[in-house]
């Protein structure tokens, strides 16, 4: 019965070109997200030696002053992406992946972004969670909106319904014959993914295909719905279409054009200005006074005396430090910003599953704004060690031949794990549960028409 | 043109018979208002901040002390992207673009702080304006309202009698499609009303004539594709057997123009032209940088030679008996040689972003739906024209800080380094207020026009393809 009815299916020759159809542009979007994956790879690979490059070329002009080495010397701090960013760009293409910071002003350098081409931003990624959140859904629309209709509205219900004993099984035979069949191409996709890009296939993958096995899943109920309902083919093709719509389009627009006009990030603005301000003003302020603002935030650096009367790079670096530290609060007050517009996202997106799983996609391939966030975070910590290092040498004017500069290789970012499956897939579990035991009852109600 | 006429009548009857069209209508209104609200709010907040910081950072450019001008060529300014009041209207790459951009002697430095920057990853999803709703929403309410008007007819027979009776096909889908248009106006309506409010509410002097011109143009444009997305329903439904074959193929064509061509043929375009990566850029801007001359180099031959000239030529032999500035006059060299660098290596960027965009440009031809997204953007000030723009400006007036900066010094600073004693190498704080603030300004219509003349062509290109859509599926169409 199965057999014959999934050979009554793969038949169709429009059946067999939509499947072509999406594992084509399932191999294209793995491609598109192998070679975004690559090109930032192959940067980060280009950083180590071109750092090396940078310092024995300064090293080799600035032989005597170290301070004034350390204004143009650049290190390099990365976050390197993971294998799954391929599949899931997310907030990756308009972030920044590598830092290259001078011990300078930190504000005035870490948010300096990657270049980019802003009309391919606009019309977005194809990446392969694209295919999955935007495109699977109009398949298993294509393959279900008109599994019953059709048959009553050629008159062929009626005979199913005489001879099936039950018509519930019939359909869910029906249903699961397409469900077996788009999960597959899922599987082939993923399967396919993992030797196009090299994904090892480790807890993150699997946390992958778990969510995109259960996004499909979900609107495979949301045709059994439908369909439920029994009207006929063309309403079930518009209320399909609509659902799609709304979900995947109209929702999260609408939640997004929200979040910017609630939250403007005019923090970012204050910090850019109250940190040129803080460095710049310095110049013209008292010294000691500087000095002391400066010893204040780091006691241990008071046994280096400022004793030249016009210029010394203690006092620049301090003022340079100072501009960051009048900065703070600004960047503090960003921070928090973008962390409501973060809250509240994550919290409109319960409700919505293309928003939530493209928020879990990126979430699981680090590609999401909170790790960028924690990155530019680190970053500060990067910077300070850094500066902790080469202060003493500066302050004491040690000599540039005797710093082992072979040691300062770009470094990366350790990053953490915060995502719990469990709880990421509770949405999807309690809207399959609705969806279900209402589709069950209307079907029950309008079986026998 | 009776018939055509009272053919159309005939579907409006039919149209409003059903109370679907209110519901739809209805639901469209709310989304409007809801894109115009939040789209005026955003615009309406984000001038406010860019142009208080703009003039937070000119307060604190003038209010420096007396000094050395090249400490201010370091202390430079900011200029922030102020959005046109048609950004309202459609987005566009306004989202993805920098918003703030330092500029100070020596460097360029990225335009930061893009909305994307600051997106949780919803943006991906795309935003909802006035504009989208136009291009995507109305053509699937469209192609909802006028799917079933000639195949219902073919189905339940009734076509036949009107043919009958006297009616000529070509006659009948004219007909039809003036009846879908004017349903099409219902929708259109709410859209440039509400346009209006928004741009006549703004507080911004910039709504001028210019603005009502570049509206026009747009709505003009809107009028045409929304005509030849009428036409196409009513020539799909006309060619289709069933009811439910025409609601299929306009789905899928819906689906295929707005939502997977435009986003796939950018993708090949990035595809095709890979640009470099930053780190790349930045190594070539170095490299050419280093074969022009490398000042921090004391022994490089550019600088050296150029030492010896200004020496010869002014009958000296050393620097300090030059009655200008030596070291301000080299830094003018300098900032010269290394923003012409720049911008070499820039526009060789730029013209592997132009090649990507050229295929979506060219793509246009065969949809509709990009042709009038371009067209959008563009009289919107949102494309990406609009922002090299901004960006050029911006250079420009870098460069003419910087090279302001090392005129003064040149001139007012002595060559002399001063001794302890001496009165320290100042000028007056006059000189940097008289140094104008930053301003943006937006393209001319004109330019725009020369700009967009292929988007509009393709659009134009569209319509004459309707008519011929018309003529063709008038002739291949079947009364049964």
């Amino acid at each position: 019965m199965y057999r014959l009815a999934f050979k009554n299916f793969i038949r169709s020759k429009s059946v067999i070109a939509a499947l072509i159809f999406y594992v084509i542009i399932g191999i294209v979007s793995i491609i598109i997200g192998n070679q975004f994956l690559q090109k930032q790879q192959k940067a980060i690979a280009s950083v180590t030696q071109s750092q090396k490059e940078h310092i024995l070329l300064n090293t080799s002009y600035i032989k005597d002053e170290f301070g004034l080495l350390m204004y143009y010397l650049k290190f390099a701090y990365i976050n390197k992406p993971t294998p799954l960013t391929a599949l899931a760009i997310g907030q990756q293409d308009v972030n920044t992946t590598i830092q290259s910071l001078t011990i300078r002003g930190l504000e005035a350098q870490r948010y300096d972004t990657d270049l980019y081409n802003p009309y391919h931003l606009m019309t977005g990624n194809f990446d392969f969670s694209f295919v999955i959140i935007f495109l699977f859904p109009l398949l298993i629309i294509a393959f279900c909106f008109n599994l019953l209709s059709e048959e009553k509205e050629n008159g062929t219900w009626k005979l199913v319904s005489v001879q099936a004993k039950k018509p519930l099984q019939y359909l869910l035979q029906k249903i699961g014959i397409r469900y077996a069949v788009v999960i597959a191409v899922l599987v082939l996709l993923l399967v396919l993914a993992t030797f196009i890009i090299g994904i090892p296939v480790h807890a993150a993958f699997l946390a992958y295909t778990i969510t995109s096995f259960l996004y499909i899943t979900v609107w495979f109920a949301i045709c059994f719905f439908i369909i439920a309902l029994q009207k006929n083919t063309s309403n079930n093709a518009l209320l399909l279409l609509s659902i799609w719509l709304i979900l995947c389009l109209l929702t999260p627009a609408l939640i997004n054009n929200y979040i910017t006009a609630k939250y403007p990030v005019k923090e970012a603005y204050s910090t850019l200005i109250k940190q040129r301000d803080g460095y710049h003003t310095k110049w013209d302020k008292n010294k000691d006074t500087t000095m002391a603002a400066f010893y204040g935030i780091y006691p241990q650096y008071k046994n280096y005396k400022w004793t030249k009367p016009t210029f010394d790079y203690l006092w620049y670096y301090a003022m340079q430090h100072l501009g960051d530290a009048e900065a703070a609060l600004d960047t503090k007050a960003m921070q928090q910003k973008l962390q409501q517009r973060q809250k509240a996202s994550t919290t409109a997106s319960l409700f919505f599953l293309p928003m939530h799983s493209q928020l879990q996609l990126s979430n699981i391939a680090n590609t999401d704004m909170a790790t960028h966030l924690r990155y530019l975070d680190s970053t500060a910590a990067f910077h300070e060690k850094l500066r902790h290092h080469f202060y003493p040498k500066i302050f004491g004017d040690s000599a540039v031949v005797g710093e082992d500069w072979a040691k300062q290789v770009p470094q990366y970012f350790k990053k953490t794990n915060h995502y719990t499956l469990y709880i990421a897939i509770i949405p999807y579990l309690i809207t399959l549960i609705i969806l279900i035991v209402t589709s069950l009852f209307f079907f029950r109600k309008n079986v026998n028409p | 043109m009776k018939n055509s006429l009272l053919i159309a009548k005939l579907f409006w009857q039919t149209t409003f018979k059903s109370k679907i069209v209110f519901a739809l209508l209805a639901v469209f209104i709310g989304l409007v208002v809801y894109a115009a609200y939040t789209s005026y709010i955003s615009y309406i907040k984000q001038n406010e901040i860019r142009s208080t910081y703009q003039k937070k950072a000119r307060e604190s450019w003038e209010a420096n002390p007396d000094k050395h001008p090249h400490r201010m060529a370091h202390f430079g300014s900011f200029a922030f992207r102020i959005k046109h009041p048609l950004s309202m209207f459609d987005n566009g790459l306004d989202n993805f673009t920098g918003n703030a951009v330092y500029l100070e002697a020596h460097k360029q430095n990225t335009v930061n702080f893009s909305e994307a920057s600051f997106s949780t990853g919803l943006l991906r999803f795309g935003e909802v304006t006035l504009s989208m709703l136009l291009q995507i929403i109305l053509p699937l309410i469209l192609f909802f309202l006028g799917f079933a008007s000639i195949a219902q007819q073919k189905e339940n027979g009734t076509l036949k009698i009107l043919l009958t009776q006297g009616a000529s096909f070509k006659q009948l889908i004219i007909g039809n499609i003036l009846g879908l248009l004017g349903i099409g106006f219902l929708f259109l309506l709410p859209i440039f009303i509400v346009s209006i409010i928004v741009l006549t509410a703004q507080q911004n002097t910039i709504a001028n004539a210019a603005t009502t011109l570049r509206f026009t143009t747009i709505a003009l444009s809107y009028f045409l594709y929304t005509t030849i997305i009428c036409s196409i329903a009513i020539c799909v439904s006309a060619t289709s057997n069933t009811n439910k074959a025409a609601l299929l193929k306009l789905l899928a064509l819906w689906l295929l123009l707005t939502i997977v061509l435009p986003k796939t043929i950018q993708a090949i375009g990035t595809y095709i032209h890979p640009a470099p990566s930053k780190i790349e850029f930045e190594t070539d801007v170095e490299e050419a940088l280093l074969k022009q001359g490398d000042s921090h180099n004391p022994n490089d031959p550019h600088y050296k030679a150029l030492k010896d000239s200004v020496l010869k030529a002014n009958k000296v032999d050393s620097v300090q008996q030059l009655n200008f500035n030596y070291s301000g006059f080299q830094m003018k060299e300098g900032e010269r040689l290394s923003a012409k660098v720049y911008q070499q290596e820039l526009q060789k960027l730029n013209s592997i972003y132009k090649k990507q965009n050229q295929i979506s440009y060219t793509a246009a031809f065969f949809n509709p739906a990009m042709a009038v997204k371009n067209l959008a953007i563009g009289f919107s000030s949102t494309d990406f024209e609009a922002y090299q723009q901004f960006m050029q400006q911006a250079e420009a007036y870098r460069y003419s800080l910087a090279q302001t900066m090392n005129e003064l010094q040149i001139k007012h600073i002595s060559n002399k380094k001063p001794l302890p004693t001496d009165k320290p190498q100042i000028l007056e704080k006059s000189h940097w207020t008289e140094f104008p603030d930053f301003t943006y300004q937006h393209q001319s219509f004109n330019t725009i026009v020369k700009q967009q003349y292929s988007s509009l062509l393709a659009l134009l290109f569209w319509a004459v393809l309707t008519s011929w859509f018309i003529h063709f599926s008038s002739r291949k169409a079947k009364a049964i």
